[in-house]
């Protein structure tokens, strides 16, 4: 749930999704779920004329597993504060393994 | 589904695991609250699978596949799984500009009602009204026939360039990322 | 050996070693011919990462010319999050 929950603090901010096929795509970020499938808002397309398909389109709803980057805006992220929580979900996870 | 409002429970499931399964550990989701009367500020539902394609209902919807199709048509209906099921579909196809057509082309095949299953789904584009009735720049339209057989041969000669290029890889030890499959 | 679902420096399970790599430098291998080096923000259970300061290589082969080796591409980003599915391996990176 680590990486839901970050991007659930990125809402509102600009970001560009890099998909496997290439295609990169920046808009702001609207939502986001448990798979990380992904909306964003009043997109453009970087190298807009090889993907004519996307040039009437405003807003998107990208799947989880199609992504290969989120480009994301450091001033937004506060570094500290991930690295602890990653620390925390990595030992909940060790804890689940030994309860096993 | 087309009476679900945003305050509605979620659906039990959401779609399923797509490649890794988002879920940690196999470990309980956390519990959504039961809906709300009036939601004010983003509700745990709000961010679901369901609250996502719920805005997109009954729009028109530029649906892209992972076969590399590309698919116009408004969105009727879906479950939890992100089936989706498309109305008035039309198949269109692209022509980048080439040794064969200076400017790229595209044509528009009816295909009626379409039903996708979720893991074929790229991304789905809403579709601004106000710039559909123009062409993508640098495309015309052209005859449906023509269009399709330009597109075979491109996709012939896009695949051959394609296995030169995983064979190449392949001695420097990377491994295709579709493995062969075309995405756009 | 006896706690491991306390942070020491035991390493019992792949991901162990992982986050020993918190916040240092690390080489990511890549599906899609590529390869990123940056500083490790955090990762999860399926190798989801999140990279700072990143140098993206991308090994890009030229269409129509037979014999040459593949062109070196190389991109920069301020932050980057890399879905797990793409990853192949992590390593500590060493100037």
């Amino acid at each position: 749930m680590l990486f839901f929950s970050f991007f659930k603090t990125l809402i509102d901010h600009e970001v560009t999704v890099e998909l496997k096929n290439d295609i990169q795509i920046r808009g702001t970020l609207k939502s986001v779920d448990q798979y990380l499938n992904i909306k964003l808002e009043n997109i453009s397309v970087v190298q807009e004329i090889k993907y004519p398909h996307l040039s009437a389109v405003k807003n998107v709803f990208i799947r989880g597993s199609v992504v290969r980057y989120v480009h994301l805006p450091a001033a937004a992220v506060d570094v500290p504060l991930l690295e602890d929580a990653t620390r925390r979900e990595a030992a909940n996870e060790a804890r689940k393994r030994n309860e096993k | 589904m087309e009476n679900l409002t945003i305050s509605d429970p979620p659906p039990q499931h959401g779609i399923p695991p797509q490649g890794p399964p988002q879920q940690g550990g196999g470990g309980p989701m956390p519990q959504m609250p039961p809906p709300m009367g009036r939601p004010q500020q983003l509700p745990a539902q709000y961010f679901t699978t369901a609250a996502q394609l719920l805005d997109l209902t009954d729009k028109k919807l530029m649906l892209s596949l992972r076969d590399g199709r590309k698919m116009i048509g408004i969105l009727r209906t879906w479950d939890s799984y992100a089936n989706l099921v498309l109305q008035s579909t039309v198949e269109r196809i692209f022509v980048p500009p080439g040794p064969t057509n200076p400017r790229g082309l595209y044509a528009d095949i009816p295909v009626g009602i379409f039903l996708v299953r979720g893991e074929n789904v790229v991304l789905l584009g809403e579709i601004d009204l106000d710039k559909d009735d123009e062409d993508p720049p640098g495309y015309d339209q052209a005859d449906p026939e023509l269009v399709k057989s330009l597109a075979k041969q491109r996709k012939a000669d896009d695949q051959k360039k394609e296995k030169n290029k995983v064979k190449k890889l392949a001695d420097l030890g990377f491994l295709g990322e579709n493995m062969g499959e075309l995405l756009l | 050996m006896t706690d491991q679902g306390d942070e020491g420096a035991n390493v019992s399970e792949p991901l162990d070693l992982v986050r020993l790599l918190l916040d240092e430098f690390v080489f990511v291998k890549l599906r899609g011919d590529r390869e990123l080096k940056g500083r490790l923000c955090a990762y999860d259970s399926h190798c989801n990462l999140i990279l700072g300061e990143v140098e993206e290589t991308i090994y890009v082969v030229d269409e129509d010319e037979e014999d040459e080796e593949p062109r070196i591409e190389s991109k920069k980003s301020e932050m980057l999050f890399v879905r797990g599915d793409s990853v192949v391996l992590i390593s500590p990176h060493n100037e």
